[in-house]
């Protein structure tokens, strides 16, 4: 559900999640946060990454992609980044996004 | 109307998942999740592919609802079970899109996808062989739809609601978070309209809050449940997640959906936009 954006970050389709969507290198005019999560040094490819605003409200969630990937293109600013897997794991980070830059998270659960 | 009529628990699809007159299907926002494992015997419908018509902006005619239909062996008189990711975002649209082709008896699986997995039930990926039907859909049921000038002539008068995240209703965002910014058109918002996110209708595992809870949420944000209302968010799948609390859980009458949604109304020419974060 997503193509080359030659120059620019990866260009949704529609309104296609994008699970597992390979990782960009570069923002364009885009804040992005995006990583991966793993547990024991192997992918969580089952679980679910949330974001939630400064005020701790839901603003966006993606499944995990099947190397435990996860992005999203926020507005800048403070986020919370919340991980939701089976068996009650769960797992928060904060970041800071900003306009044409990339955060990266790698979560360990 | 009750929220037994229209919800179904895990438990439930796990006891009539095999039952003649029951089908479960999948609609996700990620098309491919269905391939990777779904629940036993459900089919996949595309919400994109199957659902929209290819060249104009609009949904598939009767005839292709119909053929759509009979093609996944779904019979009129079926009970047909949605569930999909996203606290069931797909999935209350296609719930929706039933409802608008006259499908009697439709439900959602509370906490859809996400709490299925979550609880680590069973997914497989071997995709059911369903015998085709002759499915026959009604007219559209345009009491449920609500095209752009009715936006218009419903700003001041009637329960707006927009349901996209606080960035995008203030006009800093476009498009949700885990999407990229496309910059097609003007953001803001329809003036009047009240900002209620769609998510906050649901708890993190993706059910549904309770009656009262929801009843509580809509009131302190300045819905008059005494006055019609629209909802709307960027192309009309959000707004169908808040369709159906109105709709079906709360018993609402006279609630539209604005599929056309922000894509739509903040590429018109001419009509009053708000920006900021509102009251």
């Amino acid at each position: 559900m997503t193509q080359a954006n030659p120059g620019g970050p990866a260009v949704a389709d529609g309104c296609g999640a994008p699970a597992g969507t390979p990782m960009v290198t570069d923002a364009g005019n885009q804040a992005v946060v995006q990583g991966k999560v793993t547990r024991g040094g192997s992918p969580v490819s089952v679980g679910y990454a949330r974001l939630l605003n400064s005020g701790g409200e839901f603003v966006a969630e993606v499944p995990l992609g099947a190397d435990g990937g996860f992005q999203f293109f926020a507005a800048p600013g403070d986020w919370t980044l919340r991980v939701l897997a089976p068996g009650g794991i769960r797992a928060e980070r904060g970041v800071t996004a900003a306009i044409g830059e990339i955060r990266t998270l790698e979560v360990a659960v | 109307m009750s929220r037994s009529d229209v919800l179904v628990d895990a438990d439930w699809v796990e006891a009539h998942k095999g039952d003649p007159g029951i089908v479960l299907v999948e609609v996700d926002e990620d098309t491919s999740a269905y391939d990777k494992g779904h629940i036993r015997g459900a089919v996949k419908i595309d919400w994109k592919k199957d659902l929209q018509d290819p060249v104009r902006r609009d949904f598939v005619d009767k005839a292709g609802f119909e053929a759509l239909l009979s093609g996944r062996g779904i019979s009129t008189d079926d009970t047909v079970v949605l569930y999909g990711g996203n606290n069931n975002w797909f999935a209350a649209y296609a719930y929706w899109y039933f409802k608008l082709y006259g499908h009697r008896d439709v439900r959602l699986l509370d906490g859809g996808r996400k709490k299925w997995e979550l609880d680590s039930r069973e997914l497989v990926t071997e995709v059911p062989a369903r015998t085709a039907t002759s499915y026959a859909a009604q007219a559209q049921d345009t009491s449920i739809r609500a095209f752009r000038d009715e936006v218009v002539a419903a700003i001041g008068s009637k329960n707006l609601i927009d349901v996209r995240s606080p960035d995008e209703f203030a006009g800093r965002l476009l498009a949700p978070a885990h999407l990229p910014q496309e910059q097609a058109q003007r953001g803001g918002h329809v003036p009047t309209a009240r900002n209620v996110p769609w998510s906050k209708a649901a708890d993190e595992d993706g059910t549904f809050k309770s009656d009262d809870a929801l009843t509580a949420l809509y009131s302190a944000a300045g819905v008059d449940f005494g006055t019609d209302t629209i909802a709307y968010c960027r192309i009309g799948e959000r707004s169908a997640h808040t369709w159906f609390v109105f709709h079906e859980l709360l018993g609402q009458r006279n609630v539209k959906n604005y599929d056309g949604s922000w894509t739509e109304y903040g590429s018109l020419v001419g009509v009053p936009i708000e920006v900021g974060d509102g009251a």
